[in-house]
């Protein structure tokens, strides 16, 4: 009995000594003072590649520790609202509703960190990337109009091309996502049956398809379908090696999602002076049309919403190497950064935080 | 109990402890009740906190209109929880028709049929079923059981299509699947107590089968089925108990839409993958979190009414027959 | 086996179809298993590696994606204060019931709701940790010791129901000779009826470690996840369930494969478990 008790015990302190060797300490980085510490955050699946990968390289850098979970706009959102996170993600700004809502524990600040796009991705036999889609034949086809690959309205678009006849499979999100947002705001502009139907918001009610959560799962869910077709943010479609559709946008051009046709979508964009705004569907010639900024949801004065003073600094500090540093990490991704003004204005707003009346130092 | 108290002479016994001495013997008294008294009130409070914080939810759409209305609509803020109970059902339906047979039968072989070496073995691994983790299930499922089924289940929706509610496309994760995960799920708890219902048959029934020229089957038929009834009926309820209760198995093989599915293959939602699924975005929402809190009521609430309905059967097994005997009067004091 | 009255052919056939159905339902039970046990060894044998089990997950979009060793931590380190909480309760309340309250209405009462607690779904109780302790912030957000607040719930029954059962094994006997020597109440407690049952007490709160240890919805709520190894039970805190429930949901075929090797671990480490409880009781049994 007592040999037992004396094995797991053992077991137990061996597991013990094993995490507390590694528990927080930095493992040496280059140059910037070592902050340490751990900061939480959750919320869109868009960015989680890009952020991720800034989180690691923080880590190296200042030795802080940045967990983000990945539960989607929405969530990203309400955990911010509830002051159950340090920061918030969201892709979509939030409303005036939901900043109403947050306002009990101060001013909702939206920090834009990169510009991602909304690829359309196929998974067809055959069938090369490139594949020319407008907003209405998605619209449609996200509808339940269209059926079927070969349709009279998706051969129109690509005259030449073999389509098969294959059954379309639908995936979209089943969470609250601000990539279906985006997304939707883009089919409510060239579909009037989806503007007046499903509508633009984190979640509707589809008139079609399967539901996964998360990015990865509508990426999982093209990946398991033959015929099927998501909407996925590019990092996704990259790692999966998804062929994806070149979208026409505003100006008549189809255009394939790459670095350079997100960041053409942020040119020229008008952004209001609390930087909630949307690139969807952007002017520019070489733009692609569903791409947009994500962003980053702190409160204005973080410590009076409930942050301790050491992680308010950690968050800012955070925030800076995103608005900063992490701009040139972003492309080796495909996130594009920010452009020249929209970059000073972020720069800006991480610089006004304040914590209990007073801005923070470092 | 205690020792001695008084003696003949009327004097306190010498083997009497002091009203000091008895207090440690108290304190465990009262610590030990204080305990028992505290899961009541844990229980009580768990039913109370639940139940206000649903009320918004209740009050705004009322009882009947949460539980009954088939319209779960996160973005308008419309939460009427009918698909959920639903889904919640027709999976547990099909839990039961897969696995309380399989159950059963296999709980007939193992007390009746095989070799009494293979016995203990096959018992163990029966229970290794309950050994496996939920979201293990779930994995499994998702990248297991739904490629490898789908064909025979197209299959199953083409030439089976004149029958109600089969038929269509099979996308993948379905009703379906997450009834037959559950019905792997239960098979441990409805084998296990329908075998020990089996094994409190009286011999002599059994015996008198055989005797009178019985084949083997016939003797289950005749003496071991009937005799056993309640008690599998109590087993296969506890059954429906886990099976309307298993969250996230299922929610990983349900497809997690919110609406009644045409077919047994469409994809649909439960009672607790809603729960467990929406709560991040619920947090700063009130009448999504209540509402959710609410499907949790409903849900509980239907444990609560299975459970109560399976210790009913299962005592009343226990009674007709039981360890102690036929004879034996109900609930004899200990 | 024969009759004095000859059986008839048909009787026979359906005799030999009616066992062979019960043979061939019992196969169709153990099929399952050995083939959630075969992929499991397979696709999760090709994840497991020193580094599996020494490195945490660190989310990198492209690359290594690490190991599991925070989840096996906080496995480890949630679960073990879950049995803190539950199993002294748990026990206590089993000893009320039976030292003091046999017979009782009180206990048949108590006995009852135990038995309703073993029916609620883990999910609902993670919910109501999550109304009470989480979104009311007391004591941090997410945090793991809510976590083991909401397994510690789920065990309490069944530690309770089972420490009941092996109590009462205990032969009234041995108490009622301790108390006519003289021995106080609670020293009969702790000195004879707890060391004869102990094996078959430990036994029973083993299986409800191992039954806590694959618990995934009550931690959703509660512990949330994390990626890095942490022992701060104040803060959110990973463990094998969430890790697999997050990795299922990737596309990628690296993520879905350490999601593999997490599951084998988990499912190894329920195993063993379950396998020393059982040890324990044989033993004590044949003993």
């Amino acid at each position: 009995m007592t040999k037992w008790l004396a094995l797991v015990a053992t077991c137990l302190l061996a597991l013990g000594v094993a995490a507390c060797g590694s528990d927080n300490k930095s493992s040496g980085g280059s140059g910037g003072t070592k902050l340490g510490g751990s900061i939480n955050g959750a919320g869109a699946t868009f960015p989680q590649p890009v952020y991720e990968e800034f989180g690691s390289k923080v880590k190296d850098k200042f030795g802080t520790t940045v967990n983000y979970q990945g539960i989607g706009s929405g969530g990203g959102v309400s955990q911010f609202t509830a002051g159950t996170v340090d920061f918030g993600a969201t892709d979509s700004a939030m409303t005036d509703d939901e900043i109403k809502a947050a306002a009990k524990k101060g001013d909702a600040v939206h920090v834009p960190s990169v510009f991602g796009a909304v690829t359309v991705s196929y998974n067809l036999d055959g069938v090369k990337a490139g594949l020319k889609l407008d907003g209405k034949t998605v619209a449609d086809m996200f509808l339940g109009k269209v059926k079927k690959w070969n349709d009279p309205a998706v051969a129109k678009l690509n005259s030449g091309m073999k389509l098969p006849d294959q059954d379309i499979t639908v995936c979209h999100r089943s969470d609250e996502s601000g990539t279906t947002k985006l997304f939707t705001t883009f089919l409510a502009d060239y579909s009037p049956a989806w503007k007046n139907g499903p509508g633009v918001d984190k979640t509707v009610k589809w008139p079609t398809g399967t539901g996964a959560k998360g990015n990865d799962g509508v990426a999982g869910c093209v990946k398991q379908n033959k015929g099927g077709v998501g909407y996925v943010e590019q990092a996704y479609a990259l790692q999966n090696n998804f062929t994806t559709a070149d979208v026409k946008n505003k100006s008549g051009a189809f255009i394939a999602p790459n670095l350079a046709s997100t960041s053409a979508a942020g040119e020229g964009v008008k952004v209001p002076s609390d930087l909630r705004f949307s690139a969807i569907d952007a002017p520019g010639a070489k733009a692609y049309p569903i791409a947009s900024a994500t962003f980053l949801l702190v409160y204005k004065d973080m410590c009076k919403a409930g942050l301790k003073p050491k992680q308010a600094k950690l968050v800012k500090n955070w925030l800076g190497y995103v608005t900063g540093d992490g701009q040139k990490v972003a492309p080796s991704i495909q996130y594009a950064p920010l452009p020249g003004p929209l970059s000073t204005k972020a720069k800006a707003k991480v610089a006004s935080l304040q914590c209990n009346g007073k801005p923070i130092k470092g | 109990m205690e020792a001695g108290s008084i003696n003949a002479r009327g004097d306190r016994s010498v083997l009497e402890r002091s009203p000091l001495a008895k207090l440690p013997d108290q304190a465990t008294k009262w610590f030990l009740t204080g305990l028992a008294a505290l899961i009541l009130v844990i229980i009580a409070f768990f039913f109370i906190r639940l139940f206000s914080e649903a009320q918004p939810a209740f009050a705004k759409f009322g009882y009947f209109g949460f539980t009954f209305t088939d319209n779960w609509d996160v973005s308008s803020n419309i939460y009427g929880a009918l698909p959920l109970l639903v889904g919640t059902l027709i999976t547990a339906t099909v839990a039961l028709v897969i696995g309380v047979p399989v159950a059963v039968a296999t709980a007939l072989y193992v007390t009746e049929l095989c070799p009494h070496r293979v016995r203990g073995p096959l018992t163990i691994m029966v229970e290794l079923l309950a050994a496996v983790p939920s979201v293990v299930y779930g994995l499994w499922g998702v990248f297991v059981l739904i490629p490898k089924l789908r064909p025979a289940e197209q299959w199953l929706s083409d030439h089976f299509g004149f029958l109600p509610f089969v038929g269509g496309n099979v996308a993948g994760p379905s009703y379906f699947i997450a009834g037959v995960i559950l019905a792997i799920m239960i098979l441990p708890i409805v084998s296990a107590i329908s075998r020990e219902v089996m094994s409190t048959v009286p011999v002599e029934h059994k015996e008198a089968a055989l005797a009178l020229g019985a084949t083997r089957w016939e003797m289950i038929r005749i003496a071991v089925l009937p005799y056993s009834r309640s008690g599998i009926t109590g087993a296969a309820m506890l059954g429906l108990g886990r099976a309307i209760g298993e969250t996230i198995a299922v929610t990983l093989v349900i497809g997690n839409a919110p609406a009644i599915g045409k077919t047994v293959f469409s994809q649909g939602y439960t009672l607790a993958a809603v729960v467990a699924n929406e709560f991040n975005e619920a947090a700063s929402v009130p009448i999504h979190r209540a509402a959710l809190i609410a499907a949790g009521l409903v849900l509980f609430v239907l444990t609560l009414l299975v459970n109560a309905g399976a210790r009913f059967f299962v005592a009343r097994a226990e009674r007709l027959g039981g360890k102690k005997g036929r004879v034996g009067a109900p609930g004899s004091a200990a | 086996m024969s009759a004095l009255v000859g059986v008839s052919a048909r009787r026979k056939r359906t005799d030999r179809l009616g066992r062979g159905l019960l043979l061939l339902a019992t196969l169709i039970a153990l099929v399952p298993l050995l083939a959630v046990l075969y992929t499991l060894i397979q696709k999760g044998g090709g994840a497991i590696s020193t580094s599996f089990f020494t490195t945490d997950p660190n989310g990198r979009f492209f690359g290594d994606p690490g190991g599991v060793k925070s989840a096996i931590v906080g496995t480890t380190l949630m679960v073990a204060l879950a049995a803190a909480l539950a199993v002294p309760f748990g026990i206590g309340v089993a000893l009320y019931m039976v030292e003091y309250g046999k017979g009782t209405r009180f206990a048949s009462v108590v006995r009852y709701f135990v038995d309703v607690m073993t029916g609620v779904p883990s999910v609902v109780f993670g919910l109501f940790i999550y109304i009470l302790l989480v979104v009311t912030k007391v004591g941090g957000g997410f945090t793991a010791w809510k976590g083991s607040v909401a397994l510690a719930l789920l065990m309490l029954p069944v530690v309770t129901r089972s420490a009941e059962v092996v109590l009462l094994l205990v032969p009234d006997a041995l108490r009622e000779t301790a108390l006519a020597l003289g021995s106080p109440r609670w020293k009969v407690i702790l000195r004879i009826v707890l060391p004869t049952a102990l094996p078959g007490l430990v036994t029973g709160s083993l299986l409800a470690v191992a039954r806590a240890a694959g618990e995934t919805a009550p931690l959703l709520f509660t512990a949330f996840g994390l990626s890095n190894t942490s022992l701060n039970l104040g803060n959110q805190m990973n463990s094998l369930p969430i890790q697999i429930f997050n990795d299922v949901q990737k596309a990628q075929d690296r993520l879905v494969e350490r999601a593999w090797g997490a599951a084998l671990t988990l499912v190894v480490m329920i195993l063993v478990l379950t396998l020393v409880a059982r040890l324990i009781q044989r033993r004590s049994s044949t003993a």
